[in-house]
């Protein structure tokens, strides 16, 4: 599972697509060009990203005591 | 090389399946975290997958990825168990009016936004998420945590590709929201 940072195309991206718009299309250019001069939208789809990141960010590690276990529940005891 | 983990596994080769279950637990054990929110239901959801993997990897053809199939096997376990369980009610997000409110349309870099070492801060994200439907909540993970394609995200969880960007949208939006609420406070 690849980690990266979440940059303004991907934002773009998710956003032209939830509008079923292609990042090209001149609905799409139109919203970025509002985005750039809109203080709130631009408030607004940073907080999505950061909201994004933070979830994408926020992972915990399995256990080798859990992962024994697991490899056991499956009678696959590691000699 | 995974391809010839599988077909391996699928003779018998008991050490290729454990590189293979070892090689997913990690993935699928946080994402059960992910959508069930606590560590004891992710580990037995871990383990329920893993045993419906070994049980049914002789009918697993290839033509997805064995990720894809795992995931579809801990969404669906997942779901499952959320509908046993009626403890938990959740927000309705198709009719949460108040998604786009100027209220929650606040600059973050004004409010005290926490790293994410913070305790406080994971406890904000586990409580917004937690009132999430976990259909949406599967939407959300698989599309914007684990970075799966919207068709992928569609044929794992047996959605249509709009119905998947709708939910994707209106979760985001929910998300947002709460952890603005939080953070106002």
């Amino acid at each position: 599972m690849k980690q990266e940072k979440v940059g303004c195309r991907d934002v773009m991206s998710h956003i032209c697509e939830s509008l079923g718009e292609e990042i090209d299309s001149p609905k799409c250019i139109a919203i970025k060009e509002h985005l750039n001069n809109c203080d709130a939208c631009k408030n607004y789809f940073k907080s999505v990203e950061l909201t994004i990141d933070y979830y994408r960010k926020y992972n915990i590690k399995l256990s080798a005591p859990a992962e024994n276990k697991l490899l056991s529940i499956l009678n696959l005891n590691e000699e | 090389m995974e391809e010839k983990l599988i077909l391996a596994a699928k003779q018998g080769d008991k050490k290729a399946l454990t590189q293979l279950v070892k090689s997913y637990s990690n993935t699928v054990y946080n994402f059960a975290f992910k959508i069930c929110r606590d560590k004891e239901k992710a580990e037995n959801t871990m383990q329920e997958t893993f045993l419906s993997m070994v049980k049914s990897l002789n009918q697993f053809d290839g033509k997805s990825k064995l990720s894809t199939w795992l995931y579809r096997i801990v969404s669906n376990h997942c779901l499952m168990e959320a509908r046993k369980s009626k403890r938990f009610s959740y927000v309705d997000v198709e009719s949460e009016e108040s998604l786009f409110d100027d209220k929650y349309i606040a600059d973050w870099n004004r409010l005290p936004v926490k790293e994410l070492e913070n305790k406080e801060l994971k406890k904000i994200l586990d409580g917004a998420i937690s009132k999430l439907a976990p259909d949406y909540r599967i939407v959300f993970t698989l599309r914007d945590v684990e970075q799966l394609s919207t068709e992928e995200t569609a044929k794992i969880t047996s959605l249509s590709v709009p119905a998947v960007k709708s939910r994707l949208h209106r979760a985001r939006a929910f998300l947002r929201k709460e952890i603005t609420k939080a953070f106002q406070k």
